[in-house]
C-alpha cells in the first residue's frame, strides 16, 4: 500500500549538498509491520517523513495506495496525513495544554466534526490503551508511558491506514518499552500496518519485516514473519 | 467548525496561560484606537458647535445671505424682500461684544428686527420680568437687550439692570428687559449671546446702514435651488447665497487642514500598537512553534494554522476596541477645552459645551483598529502556516527562521525606501498648483520611509551588533557581552522592538523639528512685522484668533498720535472676503507707513512695487499660501468682492505671511476705506519715541480712553509671548500622542523582552548554576532593553530629521509658502534619545526581574 520508487532526499548545509536518502525503492504491503534500522544518520527518520507525507522526495516517487504523494498541493498532503496516517514520535508530542481526551481526538476535530461526536471515539481508544481513567489528565500528569499510549490512541483514532512510530521507545525504560512493542503487535495482528523506525535490534523482532538502512540506501531487507491479512 | 475547535480547545487556553502578554498587546492597540476616537469625537464636537450654533441660530431660514464681513449695504434688504417666492427676508446684525466688568466675557450680539424675526426665531422668555418686553418698547428704548437666563445666573445680572457692554463707540450702558430661555438663539456661541434691536446694534457696533446677514424664509413650495438662483441673480457679485448647512460646510473647509493633521497623528499611535501586535504574534509563533508542527503533522491545513493566530488577534483586537472606546471618550472629554481653544486661537470661535457623541466615527474607528491588527498579525500568521511539520516537532532548540533576515524582505525594505524618494522627487519636480504636490503624496513618503527604515532594521542589527561587541564587554564587562549575543541571537524578534522603538522617535523628532521650523521661521516672520513697540486694541488682540475683534473708531488714531512719546500710529484692519469658494483673510494697514520701519518679507517680485504700487491704489499683494493654491504671480489680478460689487486688483508682489493657510491679501487702507466704505480699526500699533519710555505711554494711552471705553494697550514684547503660547497650545494634542506612542513602544519592549528571558531559561539556569548572580542576570536584561531603546533611538533620531523635513516641504509648505526654512532641534533630539533609553530600561525591568528569579533546578530540567 506504500511504495517508493526511486525516492531520494537532499537537504543543503550552506554549500553542501547532504543526500539523507538515495533512490529508494519499496513495496510495503497492507498488513505488515515493518521495522525499520540502521545507525544515526542512516536516513531512518527521512525515509518515515517521506512515506507519511511529512516531507515530500527531492527525487523519484512516493505512492500511497496508488494515489502519489510526490508532487501534490500541500493541502492535499495534509488531508493525506489526517485521515490516511497516524504518527507516532520518539518525544510523544502531545500538545501540553490539551487532555488526553482532547489530545486522542485531534485529528478529528482538524476535520470539522464536533466534540461532541469526537470526545466518545476518544474515550473508547483510551480505554482501549488501558488509559479510560485517565481522560482528563494533561501530558505534565502523566508518565512516559502513558503519554506515549496516548500517542498511539490519537494515532488510531482516524482508522489510518498505515502506522508509522519513529522511535517509539526511545525516551521510555525497557518495561515500558516492550508493553509498547506489544500494545503495537496487537494493533498489527488485527490487520493495522505498522511501520517502525528503531535502533533496537530486539524491538525489530517484534514486526514481520526487518529493513536495515545504511548511508541513505537500503542495505538489507528482510521477511522474519508473515504480514497480518 | 474545525477553526472553531482549534479556537475552542487550543486558543482559549493560550490566553490563560499568557495573560500578561496578551494584555499588553490588547494595551497597544486600545491605546491606539483611544487616540483616533478622541481626536476623531474632539473634531465632530467642535464641527457640531458650529452647526448647531449656525441652526440655533438660523431658526426657519432656509437661505442666508452674507457679504463683506464689515457688512453690506442695507438696501440689499429691499431688493430681496419683493422677490416672488420669499416668505419673509429678515436683517440681521452678528458681531462680537465684550461684556465689561464681571468675568470680561465675549458674548455675541444678535441684532434683529425686533417687528418680524419672530417669523424666522422663536424666542422664549422667562416670565419673571415685570416689564414683559414689548416689540415696540425695544424701537422706543435703544439701550434695550435680551441676555440669555445662563449668562444672567453666571454674571449674576437680573432683569432691568443695566450692564456696560464694549461696543465700537466705547463702553455703552444698557438695560436688560428679559432674560431668554435656553431655547432657539439663546443656544448659540453656548448662550453667550445678548439680543437686541438691528438699528440699536447697527449704530452701537459701527454698522450704521450695514447689515451681516439676511435671513430668508420661502413660500410653501418654492424650489430651494430655484430661489438661491434668483436672489444670487438679483444681487451684485460677491455675495453668498447659500443654505444653513453650506455655512457649516464653508467651516470645515477652513478648519480641513486642523482636522486632518490630528487625524494623521491620532492614526501613528495605531501604526505604532500595529508593531506590538506583530510582535505579539510572532513571538507567540516562535513559542507555540512546536504546537504548530504537531498541528501540521497531524493534518492542520496552512489556512487553519494561519486562521488560529489571525481569529486570536481578531478577539483581542476586538477587546481591544471596546476598551479603546472607552479611553477615548475620556480623552476626548479631557482634551475638548483644549482643542476649541486653539480653534479659537487659529481660526474662529469655537464654543464647545458637550461632547457629542458619533457611533459611525466611534465604529469606524473601532474597525480599523481590528482591521490593523488583522494586518500586523498577517505576516507572522503566514509565516507560521508555513513551518513545516517536520523543523518543528524535532526535539532541536528553536532557531529563527530568518524570515525578516530573508531577500526578499531586504528587497522590500530597499523598494519601500524607494517609494518614499520617488514620492519625493514627484512632489518636488510637480508645478506649484499641480494635482501631484498633494498631502496624500507626502505621507506616502513618510510611511515609505518608515516601513522601508523598519523592515531593514534586523538586517541592521545583524550588522552592527557585532561591531560594538567589544564596546559592550569594556563598558559593561561580561553582562555586556552577554547582552549583545543575546541580541544577535534573536535579531529579527529585537528587531521588531527596536523598530517600534525607531517609529515612535522618528514621530517625535519630526514632529519637534517641524514644529521648532514652524516655530523659528514664524517667529522671524513675525518679528519683521510686528515693528510697533504698543498694540492697542478693545478686546484682548489674541483673544480669539480670527474672529473680529470689537472694533474702534478711525478718529482715535489722531487722539492717540497726540499722546506725549508717541512717534507714529498706524491703523490695522482685518477681516475675511471670499475668494474661489473659500474664505481669504484681508490685512488692512498704511503701506507706505509701514514700508518705512517694517522690513516685510518679499517672496516674489519687488518691494519698490508694494511702497510704489499699493498705497491708496487699487493693487494688493497676497502671500505664498494663496499664490500657489491660486497660481497667482506678480503681474497678475484677482477680484474680491466689495460692498458695492467686484473690484479687480493687480498683485504687487507675493509675500511671505503665516498669518492664514488659507489665504492672505494686504491692502492699504485708503483703498480699502475707498471700496468697503469703512474706517474702523481692529488695532492701532504704536511706534514710541526713542527717548519715551513703553510703560509709559502705555499707560498714557489707557488713561486718556480708559473713562470711555475699555482697552488693551499690550507691549509688542507680550503679544509675541502670547503668540507662542498660543502656538506651543496647538501643539499640545500632537505631543501627548507621541507620548502615547512611546508608551506602547516601551510595551512591545517588556513583551519582546519577557519572550526572550523565557526562551533563555536554561541558559539561565545554568549561568545560575556556574555562579551568575541574580543581580547580574538581572543587569544582562536591562542592558540588553537599554540597548533596543539605544539602538532604536539613534535610528529613530536619524528618521525622524529626514521626516521632520518631508513634514516642512511637504505639508507646512504645501499651507504656508516656500519660506518656512528647516530647522532642526538639537534639544528635543538629546531628549528623545534619553527618552527612548530610559523607556527602554524601565520596560526592561520586570523580565530582568522575572529572569533574575529563576529556579536553577527547575531551569536545568526544563526542555
Amino acid at each position: 500500500m506504500i511504495e517508493l520508487k526511486k525516492a531520494g532526499r537532499m537537504y543543503r548545509q550552506g554549500n553542501r549538498e547532504v543526500y539523507a536518502l538515495r533512490d529508494v525503492s519499496l513495496l510495503i504491503k497492507s498488513g505488515e509491520f515493518l521495522s525499520i534500522m540502521g545507525p544515526s544518520g542512516s536516513g531512518k527518520s527521512t525515509l518515515l517523513n517521506l512515506m507519511g507525507g511529512l516531507d515530500q522526495p527531492s527525487s523519484g516517487e512516493v505512492f500511497m495506495d496508488g494515489k502519489p504523494l510526490h508532487g501534490i498541493s500541500d493541502y492535499e498532503l495534509t488531508l493525506i496525513r489526517r485521515r490516511r496516517v497516524g504518527f507516532i514520535f520518539q518525544f510523544f508530542n502531545l500538545l501540553p495544554l490539551l487532555t488526553a481526551e482532547e489530545n486522542v481526538g485531534l485529528p478529528l476535530l482538524l476535520d470539522g466534526l464536533p466534540f461532541t461526536e469526537v470526545q466518545p471515539k476518544a474515550a473508547a481508544l483510551l480505554r482501549q490503551v488501558g488509559l479510560g481513567e485517565r481522560r482528563e489528565h494533561r501530558p505534565e500528569q502523566l508518565s512516559g508511558g502513558e503519554m506515549q499510549r496516548v500517542a498511539i490512541a490519537r494515532a488510531l483514532i482516524t482508522e489510518p491506514a498505515v502506522i508509522l512510530a519513529d522511535e517509539p521507545t526511545g525516551n521510555l525504560d525497557s518495561h515500558t518499552s516492550e508493553e509498547i512493542f506489544l500494545l503495537l503487535r496487537n494493533l498489527n495482528e488485527q490487520g493495522q500496518t505498522i511501520v517502525m523506525v528503531t535502533h533496537d535490534s530486539k524491538a525489530a523482532a517484534y514486526g514481520s519485516r526487518v529493513m536495515t538502512l545504511k548511508d541513505g540506501a537500503i542495505a538489507e531487507d528482510m521477511m522474519i514473519a508473515e504480514p497480518a491479512s | 467548525m474545525k477553526l472553531l475547535n482549534l479556537l475552542r480547545h487550543i486558543s482559549l487556553k493560550h490566553i490563560r496561560l499568557q495573560k500578561a502578554q496578551l494584555a499588553m498587546a490588547i494595551a497597544g492597540i486600545c491605546l491606539g484606537v483611544a487616540a483616533m476616537v478622541a481626536i476623531d469625537l474632539v473634531n465632530i464636537s467642535v464641527l457640531k458647535s458650529f452647526e448647531d450654533s449656525i441652526n440655533h441660530a438660523t431658526g426657519r431660514a432656509s437661505l442666508q445671505i452674507t457679504g463683506a464681513e464689515s457688512g453690506f449695504p442695507e438696501e440689499m434688504l429691499d431688493r430681496i424682500q419683493n422677490l416672488p417666492g420669499i416668505e419673509y427676508a429678515v436683517p440681521v446684525i452678528e458681531t462680537n461684544a465684550s461684556l465689561a466688568g464681571g468675568q470680561e466675557r465675549s458674548i455675541m450680539i444678535l441684532g434683529v428686527d425686533v417687528l418680524q424675526d419672530h417669523q424666522i426665531r422663536d424666542y422664549s422668555l422667562t416670565d419673571e420680568s415685570a416689564d414683559i418686553p414689548d416689540p415696540l418698547m425695544f424701537l422706543a428704548k435703544r439701550d434695550s437687550l435680551l441676555l440669555t437666563r445662563a449668562m444672567a445666573e453666571q454674571e449674576g445680572i437680573k432683569i432691568d439692570q443695566e450692564i456696560k457692554i464694549q461696543t465700537v463707540a466705547g463702553l455703552k450702558t444698557f438695560k436688560v428687559r428679559g432674560l431668554l430661555n435656553p431655547e432657539g438663539p439663546a443656544k448659540v456661541a453656548g448662550g453667550d449671546i445678548a439680543v437686541m434691536d438691528v438699528y440699536a446694534a447697527q449704530m452701537a457696533f459701527g454698522k450704521v446702514g450695514r447689515l451681516d446677514r439676511i435671513d430668508v424664509s420661502l413660500l410653501a413650495g418654492e424650489n430651494l435651488d430655484a430661489m438661491k438662483e434668483r436672489i444670487t441673480l438679483a444681487l451684485p457679485a460677491g455675495y453668498d447665497v447659500d443654505t444653513p448647512a453650506g455655512r457649516t460646510r464653508q467651516v470645515e473647509i477652513l478648519l480641513g487642514r486642523f482636522r486632518n493633521s490630528m487625524g494623521l497623528i491620532s492614526f501613528m499611535a495605531l501604526f505604532v500598537g500595529m508593531y506590538l501586535i506583530y510582535n505579539t504574534v510572532s513571538i507567540s509563533i516562535v513559542q507555540r512553534r512546536r504546537e504548530i508542527g504537531i498541528l501540521r503533522a497531524l493534518g492542520a491545513g496552512r489556512l487553519q494554522i494561519a486562521g488560529l493566530f489571525l481569529t486570536e488577534t481578531l478577539a483581542a483586537s476586538a477587546i481591544a476596541a471596546l476598551l479603546g472606546i472607552g479611553l477615548g471618550l475620556l480623552f476626548a472629554k479631557a482634551s475638548i477645552g483644549l482643542v476649541a481653544q486653539s480653534v479659537t486661537d487659529m481660526y474662529v470661535k469655537a464654543s464647545v459645551s458637550e461632547l457629542a457623541f458619533a457611533w459611525p466615527a466611534v465604529l469606524k474607528n473601532a474597525g480599523i483598529g481590528m482591521l490593523a491588527s488583522l494586518v500586523a498579525a498577517a505576516l507572522p500568521a503566514i509565516a507560521g502556516a508555513r513551518i513545516t511539520p517536520v523543523s518543528a516537532i524535532r526535539a532541536h532548540s528553536y532557531t529563527p527562521d530568518g524570515f525578516l533576515l530573508s531577500n526578499r524582505i531586504r528587497i522590500a525594505a530597499i523598494g519601500c525606501i524607494l517609494i518614499s524618494i520617488l514620492c519625493l522627487v514627484l512632489f518636488e519636480s510637480a508645478a506649484p498648483g499641480s494635482h501631484l504636490r498633494s498631502l496624500g503624496l507626502v505621507f506616502t513618503a513618510v510611511i515609505s520611509l518608515l516601513a522601508g527604515v523598519s523592515l531593514a532594521v534586523p538586517i541592521l542589527l545583524k550588522w552592527f551588533i557585532p561591531l560594538l561587541h567589544n564596546l559592550l564587554a569594556v563598558c559593561f564587562g561580561a553582562q555586556g557581552r552577554l547582552a549583545g549575543l543575546n541580541l544577535q541571537k534573536n535579531v529579527t524578534r529585537n528587531g521588531v522592538a527596536v523598530a517600534a522603538i525607531l517609529c515612535s522617535i522618528a514621530l517625535f523628532v519630526s514632529s519637534a523639528n517641524s514644529v521648532n521650523s514652524l516655530r523659528t521661521s514664524l517667529f522671524e516672520w513675525f518679528d519683521s512685522i510686528i515693528r510697533a513697540d504698543i498694540l492697542v486694541s478693545s478686546g484682548h488682540p489674541l483673544a480669539a484668533g480670527g474672529a473680529p475683534t470689537i472694533p474702534m473708531p478711525g478718529e482715535m488714531l489722531g487722539e492717540i498720535a497726540k499722546l506725549p512719546g508717541v512717534s507714529s500710529v498706524e491703523p490695522f484692519r482685518k477681516g475675511r472676503v471670499s475668494y474661489n469658494g473659500r474664505k481669504v483673510l484681508l490685512e488692512i494697514f498704511d503701506v507706505a507707513l509701514r514700508m518705512e520701519y517694517c522690513p516685510a518679507m518679499i517672496a516674489t517680485g519687488k518691494r519698490e512695487d508694494m511702497a510704489s504700487l499699493l498705497p491708496g491704489q487699487d493693487n494688493v499683494v497676497v502671500n505664498e499660501a494663496m499664490a500657489v493654491k491660486d497660481r497667482i504671480k506678480p503681474g497678475d489680478t484677482i477680484v474680491l468682492p466689495t460692498p458695492n460689487g467686484p473690484v479687480r486688483f493687480g498683485v504687487a508682489a507675493i509675500i511671505v505671511s503665516f498669518t492664514s493657510d488659507s489665504g492672505v491679501v494686504w491692502m492699504d487702507v485708503n483703498t480699502y476705506r475707498r471700496h468697503w466704505r469703512d474706517d474702523l480699526v481692529d488695532t492701532f500699533e504704536v511706534l514710541v519715541k526713542p527717548d519715551a519710555e513703553i510703560k509709559t505711554v502705555r499707560q498714557a494711552i489707557l488713561d486718556r480712553f480708559g473713562q470711555e471705553r475699555k482697552l488693551f494697550a499690550l507691549p509688542a514684547a507680550e503679544f509675541k509671548v502670547e503668540v507662542r503660547k498660543i502656538l506651543d497650545r496647538s501643539f499640545v494634542m500632537t505631543n501627548a500622542v507621541n507620548i502615547l506612542t512611546l508608551v506602547i513602544a516601551g510595551l512591545g519592549i517588556i513583551v519582546t523582552l519577557l519572550a526572550s528571558v523565557l526562551e533563555r531559561t536554561r541558559e539561565i539556569g545554568i549561568l545560575r548554576g556556574i555562579g551568575m548572580t541574580r543581580s547580574q542576570v538581572s543587569g544582562v536584561v536591562i542592558i540588553e532593553s537599554a540597548l533596543i531603546g539605544a539602538i532604536g533611538g539613534v535610528l529613530g533620531a536619524a528618521t525622524g530629521i529626514l521626516i521632520g523635513w518631508i513634514e516642512v516641504e511637504g505639508i507646512f509648505r504645501l499651507d504656508f509658502g516656500a519660506s518656512i526654512g528647516y530647522h532642526v532641534h538639537y534639544p528635543a533630539i538629546g531628549l528623545a534619545l534619553l527618552l527612548a533609553i530610559g523607556l527602554s530600561t524601565l520596560a526592561g525591568l520586570y523580565p530582568a526581574r522575572r529572569a533574575a528569579g529563576t529556579n536553577i533546578v527547575e531551569a536545568l530540567s526544563y526542555e
